[in-house]
């Protein structure tokens, strides 16, 4: 009998973990909200995406990502069930949207992507040489199938990075100063882009850091960008614009990456996550 | 027991920040990125300083040119490096306005006489070239990204972006972070004062417009005068289709 009720619990344990999903709100409902409220053009420029967004193939990413997060793997043969994303071992829910955040037992202000890397090395035994660390890009690799995952657990919560411990205030207002901070060949800051209602390049609408209910969907990441087939993270957006402003690359997980995250997120506080998203 | 354990911990904890410490005096001893192994230039020396203790500013200078954060060494197109990229200017530094932050017209007078200065005239004057030319090269957004994909200019000519960021011909669509440019010649015409002004604004707009969000293309050399002279001809030229 009570071997029976042993073998029963992880059962029972796998069941309420997946139950536990109803928390977050289906990301097509919080943009068709946001929508509703701010008739933002940069929301409502692709109306294709919008169409396919209950479809998004970041969920099968994300599926992928849940078993992941439960399998024992590494050299330690461990899961990331016990792995602190700010909320205590193990508690997804709302993890997402409460990063960048200081972690004590590192010392550092971390995001998602820097946090689970963290993990995969303390808990799992996995190395900076191991593909499932190595690899930061790509629907097919391990950190964005768990990204994918943990991030959707945050969906229509609002973005609420904590400010609290003088780091997370200092990586916050360095993060600032990097934004409306030019240089490059084209002297570019990000704040040439990110500043004004309804600018586009080309066609593309820009979002306007200034209008949390536009700016939500912009840092709502991991998305799926159809125009590249893959998820993407914050991390690959940082990437990105960075090279489009002539910029030379930034390293993932870098302080430099995480203050201007930590920015990012914070002029967001209040709206609601979008996740997973889907972009262009 | 208890206690044993957590005075353990503590000094297992006081060991380790000892051992950041160490390891951290040992990173500042001036020896290039590229010597040190992947594991060492990854690990970030920013324990040896306390970012909390720092200004916003400082420590975004910190954050930039001593964390770690960025390929420093990576190097770009015209022959210098990714630190090259990142240290600013007079115009860059002056033009780093934070929201709320505007421009005292002391300092607008400063920007544009710096810009003004910058400007280097075609010696047989300033005339418009090929505006077919001109067109392509306003539409390509090609040239000078380096990071995790350079562009090779021994492949592909580099452009002058203008289509990002203005309407131009209506066969295409351009941006608007800049005005539209749709008629540009039909409205000025093209006397010398409007060729002037044309090129001083495409070579270093903050010459009239201090702290503009335009790139300056021919004060950094990313446009040549040849390159300066198609642009204008595409906007001036009437029988360019941006005049039509």
């Amino acid at each position: 009998m009570f071997k029976k009720t042993l073998r029963a619990l992880p059962i029972a344990l796998a069941v309420s973990a997946t139950a536990g999903l109803s928390m977050a709100e289906a990301p097509e409902d919080v943009l068709d909200k946001l929508i509703k409220k701010t008739n933002s053009p940069y929301l409502t420029q692709s109306p294709q995406n919008i169409m396919i967004m209950p479809d998004n193939p970041a969920w099968l990413v994300a599926d992928e990502g849940a078993i992941l997060f439960r399998t024992p793997r590494g050299p330690k043969n461990a899961s990331l069930e016990k792995c602190d994303f700010g909320k205590g071992p193990g508690v997804l829910e709302g993890a997402h949207v409460e990063l960048p955040r200081y972690f004590a037992d590192t010392g550092k202000v971390m995001d998602l992507d820097s946090r689970l890397v963290h993990c995969m090395k303390t808990l799992q035994g996995f190395t900076d040489n191991d593909p499932a660390i190595k690899k930061k890009h790509g629907s097919d690799s391990d950190i964005m199938k768990l990204q994918t995952y943990i991030a959707s657990k945050s969906g229509g919560m609002s973005w609420n990075p904590p400010m609290n411990h003088p780091m997370e205030k200092a990586m916050r207002n360095a993060g600032e100063v990097m934004f409306y901070r030019r240089s490059g060949t084209m002297d570019f800051s990000c704040s040439t882009c990110h500043t004004q209602d309804g600018k586009r390049i080309r066609a593309s609408v820009l979002p306007n850091i200034n209008r949390p209910d536009e700016w939500t969907k912009a840092i709502s990441w991991p998305a799926y960008r159809t125009s590249h087939d893959h998820v993407r993270s914050s991390q690959h957006r940082v990437l990105e614009c960075l090279w489009q402003m002539r910029y030379p690359d930034i390293r993932n997980g870098s302080d430099a990456s995480i203050a201007l995250i930590s920015f990012w997120t914070d002029a967001a506080r209040g709206a609601p996550a979008i996740l997973p998203d889907l972009k262009r | 027991m208890y206690k044993k354990t957590s005075t353990a911990a503590a000094v297992a904890a006081t060991t380790c920040l000892f051992l950041i410490v160490g390891g951290c005096s040992a990173t500042s001893t001036g020896k290039p990125e590229a010597d040190k192994p992947e594991a060492a230039k990854a690990a970030p020396k920013a324990k040896a300083v306390d970012y909390a203790a720092m200004s916003p500013k400082a420590l975004a200078e910190y954050l930039i040119f001593e964390s770690g954060s960025y390929e420093l060494d990576q190097p770009t197109q015209e022959g210098t490096n990714g630190r090259a990229r990142l240290t600013q200017d007079d115009i860059q530094k002056t033009c780093s306005l934070m929201k709320g932050e505007n421009l005292s017209d002391k300092t607008r007078e400063k920007v544009s006489a710096l810009a003004a200065a910058s400007i280097k005239y075609p010696e047989d004057g300033i005339k418009l070239g090929d505006w077919k030319k001109g067109r392509e090269l306003a539409w390509s957004g090609f040239g000078y990204r380096t990071a995790h994909n350079p562009d090779d200019h021994a492949k592909r000519a580099t452009g002058g972006n203008c289509y990002n960021c203005h309407q131009l011909a209506t066969d295409r669509t351009g941006g608007n972070i800049g005005p539209s440019l749709t008629g540009y010649g039909k409205i000025r015409g093209n006397s010398p004062a409007t060729l002037k002004y044309t090129y001083e604004v495409i070579y270093n707009p903050h010459t009239y417009f201090a702290c503009t969000n335009m790139p300056r293309m021919g004060a950094t050399g990313v446009l040549s005068q040849q390159q300066i002279a198609d642009i204008m001809a595409y906007l001036l030229d009437p029988a360019s289709p941006v005049n039509k």
